[in-house]
């Protein structure tokens, strides 16, 4: 691209900051799926992207959008786990939140609870099967899925078919009124 | 065909099969009940998985995500957690005023120097500038920065201002004291000369690599230029999320004669042992009149984003250097910025005259101070920018530059 090496030493200051500009903003979509908070989700993305930067032989290596997702996701997943463990999440969730404009506050907590048990059925699966229903839902194409979680392309469909059954069984068991839901 | 397991019927539904899997697939589906019941069954379990996660998509205000501004907070934020003060305060420290041919270019570089659209070769390819000649602007040392004493409230502006913004991402660390010249070649990978009726240097100091970067913000230049009453000041748009990156190889100092070892690489931790060794350095200054210095540094390389358009910007840092907007419209557009090094001197305790050194266009830069007259003497030859720095006039600069081997 820029006709200068690439090296494994330190990061092309361009390279750094192209890499930066493709990926940040859905990595941040991201984050805000997981944690529902713009701030804590952009706090982790700067985390993630920090470590890419200590990280130079990455791009050599090539796979960068794989190695961010999957860094952020675990990340993500990681603080969504912990906080599901404390029984905080509950209570920050659901007192951060502004009242909408255009919602009226009932509608609005109704989707946070929703959104909160969500959550709480993610941090309760396996981290690497919620870390591919959170790409995926995020619009991931299966080569980018590939390349997030290192396997290959013909396994992905099995794979998200064994995380959604995960997830719907999880989600039934702790929500079985909601059953006329799904 | 046997039946189709349920991983390559989700592979079918995500339109992820194509060629002969896809016909296959399509094929037995028409005539397999089994499978085409499984399929439905993975569909449904696909579209409740879905409309369940949906639930976290963002909301419509969380959708604007800006990743220029995110960039600039990520780097202003890195750049407190590598705390490049100690080398930034090195490089704008008074303490570097004898040697500020070459300190001032790194800053006065960032700044000020632009790119030709001409020079643009690629896209994604950011310009990269080299230094190929030196041309001096008088300024009004009494405005910003010039002649701002360390303590006052716009040199602390200032020094605000590039700690927040500015990234070192290569520092030089401290100085490698080297024996001979012959040593000092071999690290820098470039011939080094010798003032010749000087004999040899006394002390001699070899500057790794030094590499930083910084990402405008317009909004905070806007605000820096407010608090400094200097709103007048108009800072062009394509400023904003630019990041500028410079790099200067490694460099040589040579100090022949009674030249104070310098303070500068200590990290001082507190503000008041900053201001003693400022004092310091103030007293060692006036003492170093038996120092002269040649420094050697090659060319420093400045990238910055191709549609930038730095004229405008060397136009508004004169302007904040004390220069009228005529004046500083009209000298912006005397100047090739993509290969000068511009330096600024103050305009009522220097002068500057062009004269031949080292066979080729030099510019010798005289200051008048209380303990006599100083001299700077620019060259640049091979690609290698030379300083020669010294007390005397100019004469004595132009004799020892004679003697240069």
């Amino acid at each position: 691209m820029t006709g200068r090496e690439r090296s494994s030493e330190h990061w092309d200051e361009a390279e750094f900051r192209g890499v930066f500009l493709q990926h940040y903003s859905r990595i941040v979509a991201i984050l805000i799926r997981l944690l529902g908070d713009r701030s804590c989700a952009e706090e982790m993305a700067n985390d993630a992207f920090w470590r890419l930067y200590r990280q130079p032989a990455l791009q050599v290596d090539g796979n960068i959008g794989g190695w961010l997702y999957r860094t952020a996701t675990n990340l993500g997943i990681d603080a969504l786990r912990a906080s599901s463990r404390r029984r905080q999440y509950e209570e920050d969730a659901g007192g951060s939140r502004d009242e909408g404009e255009n919602t009226s506050p009932l509608e609005d907590l109704l989707r946070e609870e929703r959104c909160y048990r969500v959550r709480a059925v993610l941090s309760s699966i396996k981290p690497a099967q919620a870390q591919l229903l959170i790409l995926r839902s995020s619009g991931l194409s299966y080569k980018e899925l590939a390349d997030a979680l290192n396997v290959k392309m013909s396994s992905i469909g099995t794979m998200l078919n064994r995380a959604e059954e995960e997830f719907r069984s999880r989600y039934l068991a702790l929500h079985p009124n909601e059953e006329e839901e799904l | 065909m046997t039946c189709i397991h349920d991983g390559n019927l989700r592979l079918y539904l995500d339109g992820e099969l194509a060629g002969t899997e896809l016909a296959e697939v399509t094929e037995h589906l028409a005539s397999c009940a089994e499978c085409l019941a499984r399929l439905e069954k993975v569909r449904t379990a696909r579209a409740e998985t879905e409309a369940v996660l949906a639930t976290l998509a963002p909301t419509a205000d969380d959708v604007a995500i800006n990743p220029a501004m995110a960039y600039a907070q990520f780097t202003s934020q890195f750049a407190t957690d590598r705390d490049p003060k100690t080398w930034i305060n090195r490089l704008l420290a008074p303490s570097w005023r004898p040697v500020w041919g070459l300190a001032m270019l790194a800053l006065i570089i960032a700044i000020l120097v632009s790119v030709s659209p001409v020079r643009v070769l690629a896209q994604r390819l950011l310009a990269m500038l080299r230094v190929q000649k030196i041309q001096v602007v008088t300024i009004d040392p009494t405005t910003l920065m010039s002649g701002s004493e360390p303590d006052s409230r716009p040199y602390k502006l200032f020094n605000q201002f590039v700690a927040d913004n500015v990234v070192v991402t290569m520092d030089p660390g401290k100085p490698q004291v080297v024996s001979n010249l012959t040593t000092a070649a071999q690290l820098v990978g470039y011939p080094i000369r010798m003032i010749g009726s000087l004999g040899a240097p006394h002390r001699i100091e070899v500057n790794d690599e030094t590499a930083f970067q910084m990402t405008i913000n317009r909004d905070r230049v806007t605000t820096l230029l407010d608090e400094i009453g200097r709103s007048d000041i108009n800072v062009p748009e394509s400023l904003n999320g630019a990041l500028i990156a410079v790099h200067i190889p490694k460099t040589v100092i040579s100090m022949y004669g009674d030249c104070p070892v310098r303070e500068r690489y200590v990290n001082s931790n507190s503000e008041s042992q900053a201001l003693a060794e400022r004092k310091m350095e103030r007293m060692a200054n006036i003492k170093d009149t038996n120092c002269t210095y040649l420094i050697q540094a090659p060319s420093p390389t400045v990238s910055v984003p191709p549609d930038l358009n730095m004229s405008d910007i060397a136009e508004a840092a004169l302007e904040l250097a004390g220069m009228t907007p005529a004046e500083a419209r009209s000298f912006c557009q005397t100047v090739d910025w993509s290969s000068t090094l511009v330096v600024p001197i103050p305009r009522n305790s220097s002068s500057y005259e062009t004269v031949t050194v080292d066979g080729v266009e030099g510019t010798l830069i005289t200051e008048t101070l209380s303990q006599g007259n100083r001299y700077s003497l620019l060259w640049i030859k091979n690609g290698v920018i030379h300083s020669l720095a010294g007390h005397g006039n100019s004469s004595d600069a132009l004799s020892l530059a004679a003697s240069l081997r």
